[in-house]
């Protein structure tokens, strides 16, 4: 009685650790699967980045600039530094100090893009926003150039904006060295740095005296920031730049158009018809080129040279035919 | 006359449960419509104020661009900036707000305790784009060096995330 009482027992109780073992079986199994679910998710959108094949075999295995200078950053102002550091390995002398009033917003405690680019005109070289992926990125460092790139060191609904100078890289490592903070030359795994930076929308620049391009830049970018630094820098400073554009791209009829302008501010308008001649060859639908084309035979008195360009512009339907008929009128 | 009065009489009790509704449901309606109404003339004040204002202003801001594409009294050619925000399918009215925008971004500067002293040449240094950016959205730009929020549930979230390799937050995961 007692026995079969006590085999009833431990066999109830044989019974209960089973269905629990089975359970606990499934619920760490679960857990498991979530986890890595999660974990899977994560690290998911935030791969190792890979570099195309033509730029690895393009670039040296481990490359550093050590010959651009660090600047520590105080409170808040990663801006300023970043900025005194590219300024300074282009050879412009220039102080954090005196950066933070030019750059810096007290409200913000920090500084803003469009504002990091402004202060680089201001001392005579020509910000240039390059594509945001890390081929150009590591390009420009191999061609030279330290490059300032922006990141959310945190996630976004925390946001940890951060500006660096990114001035050498080791592709065997997968890793980049920037100058980043208080830390000169840190090293970053291309995977964390291309998750903080993707957060930017992998915003990045280089700074370079007028006459010199990025090497990875495209038309439109030069032309636009080449315009941006002729607004406050002038037309014979800007010459250069405009000179080095239509080298680079022998095909553009806007830097064509733009260095005629240019030539013709400076006083130089036999040069000006050229380059406007060139744009309008380029591409004929340039109204406008040929519109001061026009203008600018006009203006020197060859009136037949002057209405055969500005009827070009008149024929092209767009922005410019009213104010082309207005100067075929007034001819 | 008589009659008149009793019209009048019998009038004002047929109406009178009428106008009490009415009352009614004019005591319900005041609180939102009045404030409206109220809103309104208010709108339609500013709106008289603002408008010659705003004309003056768009007048006098287009000015400077006659004058700034005119750098010789030779010939007026069509600035570079010009074509260019002509190429990206700019209407004048646009290119007008963008330049009214370097005000707008002069205020605000000052109001974000730049020296005002400085003021002037930092936006003289933007393009015109960006100073439009500046104007319309200051307050969203991601100003790099802001300071992360301390709570403690962030904390251990960005710690984790600076272990698997996503942040950048905290120097000793490395």
């Amino acid at each position: 009685m007692l026995t079969s009482r006590v085999w009833y027992v431990e066999n109830a109780r044989a019974a209960g650790v089973l269905v629990l073992r089975k359970r606990l079986r499934k619920i760490p199994r679960l857990r498991f699967a979530g986890l890595c679910l999660i974990l899977l998710l994560l690290t998911g959108c935030a791969a190792t980045p890979q570099l195309a094949e033509t730029t690895q075999q393009r670039l040296p295995e481990r490359l550093l600039l050590d010959d651009v200078p660090f600047h520590g950053q105080r409170d808040y102002q990663c801006g300023p530094a970043a900025l005194a550091m590219v300024l300074n390995a282009q050879g412009v002398e220039v102080s954090v100090d005196a950066l933070i009033p030019q750059v810096f917003l007290p409200g913000r405690e920090g500084s803003v893009q469009p504002e990091m680019l402004a202060t680089v005109r201001r001392h005579g070289r020509i910000p240039f926003v390059i594509e945001g992926n890390l081929d150009t990125l590591l390009t420009e460092i191999a061609a030279g150039q330290p490059v300032v790139v922006m990141q959310n060191l945190s996630l976004p609904a925390w946001p940890l904006w951060h500006y660096a100078v990114a001035i050498g890289f080791d592709l065997e490592a997968e890793e980049l060295i920037l100058h980043s903070g208080e830390t000169p030359q840190r090293i970053e795994s291309f995977k964390r740095f291309d998750a903080t930076w993707a957060r930017s929308d992998r915003w990045a620049f280089v700074t370079l005296a007028p006459g010199k391009l990025p090497e990875t830049i495209n038309e439109d970018t030069a032309i636009e920031a080449t315009t941006a630094w002729e607004r406050l820098q002038g037309a014979e400073a800007s010459l250069p730049a405009w000179n080095a554009i239509v080298e680079r791209f022998p095909g553009t009829a806007m830097g064509h158009f733009a260095l005629g302008n240019a030539r013709h501010a400076v006083g130089d308008d036999e040069g000006a018809i050229h380059a406007f001649k060139q744009a309008v060859t380029n591409d004929p639908n340039l109204a406008v080129g040929w519109l001061n084309l026009g203008l600018l035979h006009h203006a020197r008195g060859e009136n037949s040279q002057a209405q055969r360009a500005i009827q070009q512009a008149a024929d092209l339907p767009g922005k410019w035919q009213a104010h082309a008929e207005d100067a075929l009128n007034r001819l | 006359m008589k009659a008149h009065g009793i019209l009048a009489y019998t009038d004002i009790t047929s109406i009178a449960p009428l106008a009490s509704l009415e009352r009614d449901a004019w005591h319900i309606e005041k609180p939102e419509a009045e404030p409206k109404r109220r809103m309104n003339l208010m709108m339609k004040k500013i709106c008289r104020f603002l408008s010659p204002l705003l004309i003056a202003a768009l007048v006098l801001g287009s000015l400077p661009v006659v004058a700034a594409s005119q750098p010789t009294p030779g010939a007026t050619l069509i600035s570079t900036e010009e074509a260019l925000s002509a190429e990206r399918g700019q209407s004048h009215r646009e290119r007008i707000h963008t330049i009214l925008a370097r005000d707008d971004v002069q205020e605000q500067l000052v109001a974000q305790g730049v020296d005002p002293a400085e003021v002037e040449a930092r936006v003289a240094a933007l393009s015109d784009a960006e100073a439009a950016q500046m104007a319309d959205q200051l307050e969203e730009l991601p100003a790099g060096a802001s300071v992360v929020g301390a709570l403690f549930a962030v904390f251990i979230i960005l710690l984790v995330t600076d272990i698997l390799g996503l942040t950048n937050v905290f120097p000793f995961t490395r």
